[in-house]
């Protein structure tokens, strides 16, 4: 008995031990650790990977004219990629014809959140008009853009229901998306005089402010404290957070840029880093973007009108695109 | 040949502890000052007050309580000196000399930390205890107890402290985070509801945080009432009796609810076939271990899953630091020398 005793007491040591050196080495916790998802996605990623693929549009844009004409023809913006498929699904080959810049982009699946949503309508105004149904009608604006456009789509509500943030996470997770976008309103009761436009992305932050924002959209996250705790290690050594910085300058450069020509009065308040969940528990580069503001009477006027909130959803786009275009470019640098 | 000395240590909120491989045990407040002007400096003849001395000093004194929920607070120059200054002011009550190691060449330490500290955090205090001793293991808290209670197996740890409450089941296997739970509801969360459910009820009386820890930690109790609890405190300069039987009982059993719910959860998630075991094996330990009636609100609590037994240690106090102790002398050489 005592043999065994001393057998588990090794071993707890050793564990031990392994743990503090983990954590000298700066890993995450294990818990956390990058699985073999993350794995794929890097070797997905690896120049290697790359090199084979060009190769093989290259051959396949040889033995066909007419992709290559596809390739170079087009004025305004056009991305095909080589379709992946959703984990699970049996792989098919996409019969759309390929282009070689194509082959090189980074981002090819985004998942789209739209805020709230069910029992959770998020800001609401007495002029009859949710979060929710914002944020769900620019989603599926977004992602109609996106698909046109060759990009995967996957959301995270397709109605009006409610979806725990954990949940979201999760199918974001599973869904091997390269970036995630989550569409917010913001309300600031305040200041109703002003609005603006803000794009967040995952940090911790010291403005109480931006605490109790992130504390209001966290509320229906289905997450226990613990989990909080575990996923919350994730702000300090995440890698993620670089390249999420870009997505979120990318979007609210365009998201202002472009929404200033049918709101002048429209304030860039800027990109911010808070502890929203969905920011948190997804693995991807990930960020929340505020594409308004409810609490100004203007400009709830100008959210009603289904022609603003086309605008919105295709700055959005532009945004997304300008990352992905960057992501690109760098990557072929091998930076 | 090096003199190596092992020492155990639960770095506490409120009070922390010391085990020393050469037999010392020392326990002193979380608490370090300095004297905030040269006529402190004068009266006080030195540097640096810890511990009671520092508290029982505290207006004189620019005070630091530098560990907060168990963790050091992040961003401050002041607690981060405070905490070296407290651990090298243990280390010299073990027989390690201030800043140096003249009674042993090689110190070898573990430190408990509360189950959820973050990476971050322990890294943070891995740099602050650079210089101070030569190897450092880090470990969570209910593990060393654990540890030093050879209670490895189907057993769960509750270490009610000042800044956390720490959960851990242990399964014979080093706890991850599945295994843990932190709660910030401990001690401090009692002292903060007394210390307001007193002023509600005495609002002329003139009561510090300070005086209401000390009540606590003489009277603490939940369900029936052991006797009637007074206590005394100034009111416009007249020291006056104050019951405060109701408000004792009232803050120390807004623990009741969180603790219970976490020990439930956790066991609900021990395999089947072994929660019977887990159930009639928890122990509680730390400062919350000495909350009159506790372990007996915790079994009535296990009724609703098929009861169980909570035993309490008898040295609350000393059963983190002597299961860090325990875990410094059974490691082996080479691993220790990875660490350092």
């Amino acid at each position: 008995m005592k043999g065994k005793s001393d057998r588990v007491k090794r071993r707890l040591l050793k564990q031990a031990f392994a743990d503090n050196l983990e954590t000298i080495r700066g890993l995450p916790p294990r818990a956390i650790r990058p699985g073999p998802r993350t794995f794929r996605l890097w070797i997905r990623r690896s120049p290697l990977v790359l090199l084979i693929l060009t190769l093989a549009g290259t051959t396949y844009l040889a033995s066909n004219p007419t992709a290559a004409h596809d390739t170079i023809a087009p004025a305004k913006i056009v991305i095909t990629r080589a379709a992946r498929p959703l984990p699970g699904a049996p792989a098919t080959i996409d019969p759309t014809p390929v282009s070689a810049a194509a082959l090189q982009l980074s981002v090819h699946r985004v998942i789209i959140d739209a805020g709230h949503g069910g029992t959770d309508p998020g800001t609401t105004t007495l002029l009859q008009l949710s979060e929710k149904e914002v944020t769900l009608d620019i989603a599926s604006r977004l992602g109609k853009i996106l698909q046109k456009n060759g990009f995967e789509v996957v959301s995270t509500r397709k109605d009006d229901r409610l979806v725990p943030l954990r949940e979201r996470a999760r199918i974001a997770n599973d869904s091997d998306g390269d970036i995630f976008v989550s569409i917010h309103v913001n309300s600031i009761v305040k200041h109703t005089d002003s609005h603006g436009i803000e794009t967040y992305f995952l940090g911790a932050t010291s403005d109480p402010s931006l605490n109790k924002l992130a504390a209001d959209e966290n509320r229906v996250s289905g997450y226990s404290v613990a989990d909080l705790r575990k996923l919350l290690d994730r702000l300090y050594a995440d890698a993620r957070r670089g390249e999420s910085q870009r997505l979120a300058g990318a979007v609210q450069q365009q998201l202002v840029g472009n929404l200033r020509n049918f709101d002048a009065g429209l304030e860039n308040w800027g990109v911010k880093r808070a502890p929203f969940v969905v920011l948190v528990a997804t693995d991807m580069p990930a960020i929340l973007a505020e594409i308004g503001c409810m609490s100004n009477d203007n400009e709830v006027a100008m959210l009603r009108r289904a022609e603003y909130r086309q605008h919105i959803a295709e700055a959005l786009f532009q945004g997304i695109h300008a990352y992905a275009s960057s992501a690109d470019s760098q990557q072929k640098k091998g930076t | 040949m090096a003199e190596i000395l092992h020492v155990g240590i639960d770095l506490g909120t409120s009070r922390s502890a010391i085990s020393g491989s050469n037999g010392e045990r020392f326990v002193v407040d979380s608490y370090v000052g300095w004297p905030a002007d040269m006529v402190a400096k004068k009266v006080l003849k030195r540097a640096v007050l810890i511990g009671h001395d520092a508290v029982s000093n505290r207006t004189m004194l620019d005070l630091h309580r530098p560990l907060e929920r168990g963790l050091l607070k992040e961003g401050s120059e002041k607690d981060v000196e405070a905490v070296r200054e407290l651990l090298k002011h243990l280390l010299g009550l073990v027989g390690v000399s201030n800043g140096g190691k003249v009674a042993a060449s090689d110190v070898r330490a573990v430190v408990g930390v509360p189950a959820a500290a973050l990476r971050t955090n322990k890294q943070y205090l891995r740099n602050s205890m650079k210089g101070i001793v030569d190897s450092l293991l880090i470990v969570s808290e209910p593990f060393a107890v654990a540890y030093g209670l050879d209670a490895l197996l189907h057993t769960m740890i509750i270490d009610i402290g000042a800044g956390t409450s720490d959960f851990c089941v242990m399964r014979g296997r080093y706890p991850t985070e599945e295994d843990q739970r932190t709660l910030t509801v401990a001690g401090d969360s009692i002292d903060a509801q007394l210390l307001k459910l007193v002023e509600e009820r005495y609002p002329e009386a003139n009561v510090t945080i300070f005086m209401v820890r000390e009540w606590k930690e003489k009277h603490s109790f939940v369900g029936k009432a052991p006797e009637k609890i007074v206590v005394t405190a100034p009111i416009k300069g007249v020291p006056t009796e104050l019951d405060i039987t109701k408000e004792m009982k009232a803050a120390c059993e807004s623990l009741l609810s969180p603790v219970i719910e976490t020990m439930l959860d956790l066991l609900a998630r021990v395999e089947p076939e072994f929660q019977e075991r887990v159930r009639n094996n928890i122990i509680l330990s730390g400062g919350g271990g000495l909350i009159r009636s506790l372990p007996q609100a915790l079994e009535d609590a296990l009724k609703q899953v098929g009861g169980g037994a909570v035993r309490c240690m008898q040295d609350p106090v000393f059963v983190g630091s002597d299961g860090g102790l325990a875990l410094a002398l059974d490691a082996p050489d080479g691993d220790w020398e990875k660490l350092s």
